[in-house]
């Protein structure tokens, strides 16, 4: 039972470099930028050089970078925003529950997708909106690009982050800071082109979002995308090849694993995998109390008992499931330790 | 034979089929675990029986 816990869950501690500028970043940044002081100043050349940072990662312009306190709101944001009455909105079975929750309200045409994970779009019309998912949070699977979907495109890279580029095409896009180890709390909003889009929300002027962000996070947040990329580039061949050997020992020395998806046509830090006849809760707590902390897409592990979307619309065995993050800073002996630790607590729940 | 896994969660109803088909080579699975019917597809894919859905929380499984 050892205190050094290997984090494989999707949340992360914050990024090192934003941490170390976190002092920093309230003292300089707590000002209203809008006011002509100059601590004012201060904070907004600070909240322009992390739109920078967030321009030159995510592949947007500079005055596209719109904030959001609750990234949640960005769904509603960007989708009831571009829907239009006359148009259809069409999103895949393995969206995110906050498009399920839009598609309520507006109508939605959900897509169905295969084993592969993959949904195939529509050519539509131009007044049709497509929710598009770049790559999937629970299964890390990348989906196929949008190109000849001819209607009005919301890109959720709220699990791709920096991973994955824009769609040739796009109008309106949402990342989330804890996908690049950034504080939680804080969103990346942007629209291409602001004549396609009506705001939702009340509202009394020009404003995107009325949402009283943290500025002081915001820099924080792009300290850690920066600090991210550059860790992931370092270490991005070393986690697909951590990947592949979780595949491949899973395959070979566990019988009956359902693993989702391939490294091909994925973020490989992200992997998951349901075996049969585990009840995950178990294995989970088991897997705990020996160092290691998974997330999991059962039902037993879920708070409305109900199991993964994504896992039930591809057809992946629901129970058993184990959804693991690889951080740039997981070391090659404790993904060893894992499998031997994972093996052995299957064979003794299975006997 | 009818396997009665009503109020079961997942993945009893699952491991309690697997046990009863090493006896019997058909058996009606009652089950209302939301689980249940992605579980079975998933199950039938990996392991080659076969089923179908006969009503609400009830399947007709048979063995390969």
């Amino acid at each position: 039972m050892g205190s050094v816990t290997t984090n494989f869950q999707s949340e992360s501690p914050l990024h090192p470099a934003a941490r170390a500028f976190l002092d920093d970043a309230f003292d300089r940044g707590w000002a209203d930028p809008s006011k002509p002081h100059q601590s004012s100043r201060q904070t907004a050349i600070l909240l322009n050089e992390s739109k920078e940072i967030f321009s030159r990662h995510l592949g947007i312009r500079t005055d596209q970078v719109e904030f959001l306190a609750d990234p949640a709101i960005g769904f509603h944001l960007g989708l009831s925003g571009l829907f239009s009455e006359f148009g259809q909105f069409f999103h895949s079975a393995v969206d995110r529950s906050e498009v399920f929750a839009a598609a309520e309200t507006l109508g939605g045409i959900k897509l169905p997708v295969g084993l592969n994970g993959l949904a195939t779009y529509p050519e539509g019309t131009e007044r049709d909106l497509l929710a598009w998912q770049a790559a999937n949070g629970e299964t890390g699977i990348i989906s196929f690009q949008p190109s000849t979907f001819k209607g009005r495109i919301f890109v959720d890279a709220t699990a791709s982050g920096p991973h994955l580029r824009m769609p040739d095409r796009w109008h309106s896009g949402l990342w989330n800071s804890q996908s690049w180890q950034g504080p939680r709390g804080l969103g990346i909003f942007a629209l291409s082109d602001r004549s396609a889009w009506k705001n939702p929300l009340p509202h009394i002027d020009h404003n995107i979002s009325s949402s009283n962000f943290s500025i002081p996070l915001a820099i924080a947040s792009a300290l850690a995308l920066e600090g991210y990329v550059s860790d992931y580039k370092a270490e991005k061949k070393r986690i697909e090849a951590l990947n592949v050997r979780i595949r491949d020992f899973l395959a070979s020395e566990i019988r009956d694993v359902d693993i989702a998806g391939h490294v091909s046509g994925g973020l490989p830090h992200l992997l998951s995998f349901s075996i049969l006849y585990i009840d995950a809760q178990i294995l989970i707590n088991k897997l705990d109390e020996r160092g290691f902390a998974v997330d999991s897409g059962s039902a037993c592990n879920s708070a409305n008992m109900e199991p993964s979307h994504v896992l039930a619309a591809m057809g992946i065995l629901t129970h058993g499931n184990v959804r693991l993050t690889l951080h740039p800073t997981v070391k090659d002996e404790e993904i060893e330790e894992f499998l031997h630790v994972l093996k052995e607590e299957v064979a003794e729940l299975r006997s | 034979m009818e396997l009665n896994c009503l109020g079961m969660r997942c993945p009893l109803p699952i491991i309690k089929l697997a046990q009863q088909l090493k006896k019997t080579e058909e058996v009606t699975l009652l089950s209302d675990d939301p689980a249940t019917l992605p579980d079975l597809t998933a199950w039938a894919r990996m392991t080659g029986n076969t089923f179908t859905t006969l009503g609400e929380h009830r399947y007709l499984v048979k063995r390969l």
